[in-house]
């Protein structure tokens, strides 16, 4: 154990050192999710759209209503050719008859789907207030929802899983070069020299970084969370030791990398393709129920796929650990840190 | 007197298929326990990957090794352990710690107590020529870090020292106080082995092993070796062997 202490002391100390990566590894992950909160997920806003109204001001509160919101510029037109000609040079994003029967026909550019979504919201809120107004309703109504908002936002859904991905990304980087560099100058072999055991260098490693993630992870989520206001309706603590479980399974993989690859570049290419899996398969910025069956496996094999879904149950349906998901993910990211640890250990040898 | 080191038909390669490099072929090689051994030979001839596979740093592919009694690498081996002083051919020291920090890393790994370590490392600094300890690593001089790199071999004072051109670069007065202390911990029980390719300072060791075409040409005490041919340096000896064995090196 003294070594362990004697190595994660000395990384520790190197990694205080290099001002460079220290502000890289702090500073990425914080900027990453402040973009994210600024960039992605908002409304779409002072989109152009058309009004022809031939219902000689029978749907008058329709217009009124539409006019009203913040998402649409309103511009009026004579006839739908007009409009829809507009459309199709781009001018316009869609357009809305209003007919003489009292009926709505929607004419859209649906080439941007969040756009088209925006649309279909506004113009549905702005008719349920015209007939509100009327004493009328649609023949439908949306209760109160059970979790989540009444009209979910696309960053409440994305949030959870960005800080999934945000964590376990930069844990892996982080660690992928823990000691690529060590294995060919020469320090590594004085370290076997003196009987050190390939498990104790990863321990020692693994101890200096869990004291940079824990840093990472409450920067990360603290951001999230007061920065952007990311509704967090369960236990803030479970969500916390969440993304530590996740991080230290990451740092393992960056640790079985780092025993791997022949170069300080290789190790850091061979965070590309995790990445991009990560990021497609987890059901971070598509539903895990949309994937086909046959790719299904893989993204049940990631440890993200499991941490994002008890995020998103943390945070948006208030759960804990009594719940089936929360647990399976604390157990899952245990279990992949072992594993990952285990074949590290493995695959650096005292003797080649 | 017992023998520290016995290696017997050892062959040890890298690489396979055609990027296959074969180092050592059938060497055999033998120390005994409290001398200094020299292995002269020019740089590729494979003196740094016998030295690793002493260590128990590399597997042999064929062939036997002893290293204080039992095989590098297996369970209750003293090899590798705190047996062992090992000072790799490349300076192999963390350029962003200081001195002391580097003595206080690895005697920690050897289990020393931070009493041992701070006496060791005020009689290294000075035996050395060191400067201050709390200078870092990474701004000393090349000659500098070689001599800190020694100084990590020496500073658990074991049984057996390993040492890979520890006096590339030194001064000749440093170099012969490195030797004579290094012949006081010999007649103490110390075993060195030391690679070198200043040829004539091998002279001072008890034995030379002259390493060519991956194997020894000759091993045997310098005096022996020079003796018999009239030789008045070690130099002109591995030279006339050379010719002998073949002319070019392959």
């Amino acid at each position: 154990m003294e070594r362990v202490h004697a190595i994660g002391a000395r990384k520790f100390a190197s990694l205080r050192r290099d001002k460079q990566m220290f502000g890289f590894i702090v500073l990425m992950p914080a900027i990453q999710i402040i973009l994210f909160g600024i960039a992605i997920g908002q409304t779409p806003y002072d989109l152009d759209f058309g009004v022809i109204d031939e219902s000689d001001g029978a749907l008058q509160g329709v217009e009124t209503g539409l006019a009203a919101s913040h998402a649409l510029i309103i511009h009026e037109y004579d006839t739908v050719a007009d409009a829809r000609a507009d459309i199709e040079e781009g001018a316009l994003w869609g357009a809305l008859l209003l007919t003489e029967e009292g009926q709505l026909e929607l004419h859209l550019d649906n080439s941007n789907q969040q756009v088209s979504n925006t649309i279909l919201i506004e113009v549905r809120n702005a008719m349920e207030a015209a007939l509100a107004e009327q004493g009328a309703s649609l023949p439908m109504e949306i209760a109160d929802p059970v979790f989540g908002e009444r009209d979910p936002s696309f960053i409440d859904f994305l949030a959870p899983g960005i800080i999934t991905l945000v964590c376990f990304m930069f844990s892996t980087i982080l660690t992928t070069i823990a000691f690529v560099g060590e294995r060919y100058d020469g320090t590594l072999d004085r370290v076997f020299a003196a009987g050190t055991k390939p498990s104790e260098v990863l321990l020692g490693h693994m101890g200096a970084f869990s004291t940079i993630l824990v840093g990472q992870v409450l920067v990360v989520i603290g951001i999230a969370v007061f920065a952007f206001d990311t509704p967090v309706n369960g236990n803030p603590i479970l969500l916390f030791l969440l993304a530590l479980m996740l991080g230290w399974a990451a740092m393992c993989l960056g640790l079985l990398i780092s025993s791997k690859a022949k170069s300080e570049f290789q190790g850091v290419q061979l965070n590309m393709p995790i990445l991009f899996t990560v990021l497609l398969l987890s059901g971070i910025l598509w539903p895990v129920e949309a994937l086909p069956e046959w790719i299904q496996p893989v993204s049940y094999a990631l440890p993200t796929t499991w941490t994002a879904e008890a995020f998103r149950s943390i945070m948006i349906r208030g759960w804990g650990l009594e719940s089936t998901v929360v647990l399976t993910a604390f157990v899952f990211d245990a279990v992949f840190a072992v594993v990952m640890l285990g074949i590290a250990s493995r695959t650096l040898r005292v003797q080649e | 007197m017992a023998a520290a080191i016995v290696v017997d038909g050892l062959y040890r390669g890298y690489g396979s298929g055609r990027s296959r490099v074969d180092v050592l072929q059938s060497l055999g090689m033998s120390v005994e326990e409290g001398t200094i051994y020299g292995l002269l030979g020019p740089s590729g001839c494979g003196k740094t990957t016998l030295l690793k596979v002493v260590l128990g740093r590399l597997v042999p592919e064929a062939g036997d090794v002893d290293v204080l009694g039992s095989r590098p690498g297996e369970t209750g081996s003293a090899v590798p352990g705190s047996a062992v002083g090992y000072s790799p051919q490349e300076i192999a020291l963390y350029e962003d710690l200081s001195i002391a920090e580097t003595f206080l890393f690895h005697g920690r790994l050897h289990g020393m107590s931070r009493d041992r370590i701070s006496a060791r490392q005020d009689w290294l600094i000075g035996f050395l020529d060191l400067p201050d300890p709390g200078w870092q690593v990474g701004k000393l001089s090349g000659g500098q870090k070689r001599r800190v790199s020694l100084a990590v071999a020496l500073l658990h004072e074991p049984q057996l020292l390993l040492l890979d051109e520890p006096t590339v670069g030194v001064d000749p007065e440093l170099r012969a106080r490195i030797w004579d202390h290094l012949r006081e911990i010999a007649d103490g029980g110390t075993t060195v082995v030391l690679t070198t390719h200043y040829i004539d300072e091998a002279g001072q060791a008890d034995r030379v092993g002259l390493m060519r075409n991956g194997g020894l040409l000759a091993e045997d005490a310098p005096g022996s070796l020079m003796e018999p041919h009239g030789h008045s340096s070690l130099e002109q000896t591995f030279l006339m062997l050379c010719r002998r064995d073949g002319g070019a090196a392959a």
